[in-house]
């Protein structure tokens, strides 16, 4: 499969298993190691609270509320690992639990997180200001932060599912057809609301700057 | 797949190679296309140093331990005492009801005096089916005993006798 120098990002779609959900990333012992993993808690936390909190925060745009949705994913995932079958990575069975703990909370406390959004956001600045110094100079460093902000204020005028499909996609790395899966969408409308989402992200990121 | 003049990827061609789901053509075009490149490449260090910084964000957060709580065990009642209750209460239930009955045929007259004996019968009655209750349940504490209802509502039938 032909890559291009997009960093992180892939150009094709992921090998897929029969029931259009990735497979495991290997065999016996990637499952034993797996399983073992989420019987301990604690490594469950080491290894993905920051990344399901990531998720959360600017899925919802609420870092308080990422908090607690983030507790309640792991909790909920601990609780659950007998559920967990393989066919997909822990950390996509993970996203789901969240994604799904994220849809809970909106529907029982819409008009409470709304106002709550509005009193304490994630601070795009601050979070720009997170970004790694890698050496370079002070004025492409401001630029970087520049356009991490923007791009954080453009997600924030997306609707929900172009948020949420957008972040699954370039920031969890996801396919289309896992994010079909997960979100339980067609795979067509998965592709319509990410290019809804690029289109605004790639038309107005670097607009003023 | 190219733009109108069939230099360039269209925007929703170059989209649909970020997404993931370029066609040969495409990718093939992007290759050669410096132009093309520079697009997507512009993108994908976007996303790249948003992603550096969201991660840095919450990784400063600090790891919370997920605390999880021990399941307290469900408090059952033995099945045969269960039904043991279920059955004294049963038999209670219809040997009062049999018993009142009786007792309202062989008076058979439905005067005052009937009314007077069925008020007494039914205060006896929730006496009895009180205590029972009392004895079928010892480990909870009864509101009768608790708020003294027995004995108030005797001192109340005592001080207003109909």
């Amino acid at each position: 499969m032909a890559t291009y120098p997009l960093g992180s990002l892939s150009t094709g779609a992921l090998e897929m298993g029969a029931t259009g959900v990735p497979r495991l990333e290997s065999g016996g012992a990637e499952r034993a190691r797996t399983i073992s993993e989420l019987d301990d808690i604690d490594e469950l936390v080491r290894q993905h609270q920051a990344r399901i909190r990531r998720f959360a925060a600017y899925s919802t745009g609420d870092p308080d509320l990422a908090e607690s949705i983030t507790q309640d994913t792991l909790l909920r995932a601990f609780r659950g690992r007998d559920k967990f079958r393989g066919d997909c990575s822990v950390s996509t069975w993970l996203t789901g639990i969240a994604i799904n703990v994220i849809r809970d909370h909106l529907r029982s406390n819409r008009f409470k997180f709304w106002r709550q959004v509005q009193a304490k956001g994630v601070d795009a600045q601050e979070m720009a200001s997170f970004l790694p110094s890698d050496a370079v100079s002070q004025e492409r460093r401001m630029l970087a932060q520049e356009r991490v902000k923007r791009l954080y204020e453009v997600l924030e005028t997306l609707s929900e599912n172009q948020r949420t499909v957008f972040l699954l996609k370039f920031s969890e790395e996801l396919s289309v057809d896992e994010i079909s899966a997960i979100l339980g969408m067609a795979v067509n409308t998965v592709r319509t609301h990410l290019h809804r989402a690029l289109k605004a992200v790639r038309g107005r990121v670097g607009e003023g700057i | 797949m190219t733009g109108e003049l069939g230099k360039h990827l269209s925007e929703e061609a170059l989209d649909d190679v970020l997404i993931g789901l370029g066609t040969a053509e495409s990718e093939a075009h992007l290759a050669g296309c410096a132009a093309c490149r520079a697009k997507a490449e512009a993108f994908a260090g976007d996303v790249r140093l948003f992603n550096a910084a969201s991660a840095a964000w919450s990784e400063a957060r600090g790891m919370r331990p997920v605390v999880v709580a021990a399941e307290a065990p469900v408090r059952r009642m033995p099945f045969a005492l269960v039904g043991s209750a279920a059955a004294a209460v049963l038999a209670i239930a219809v040997g009062v009801s049999v018993g009142h009955h009786r007792h309202g045929t062989m008076r058979g007259d439905g005067g005052p005096g009937a009314v007077e004996d069925s008020q007494t019968q039914i205060a006896q009655d929730n006496e009895l089916l009180q205590a029972v209750s009392v004895a079928i349940s010892p480990q909870e504490v009864s509101p009768v005993d608790e708020y003294g209802l027995t004995a108030r509502h005797k001192k109340h039938r005592k001080a207003h006798p109909k």
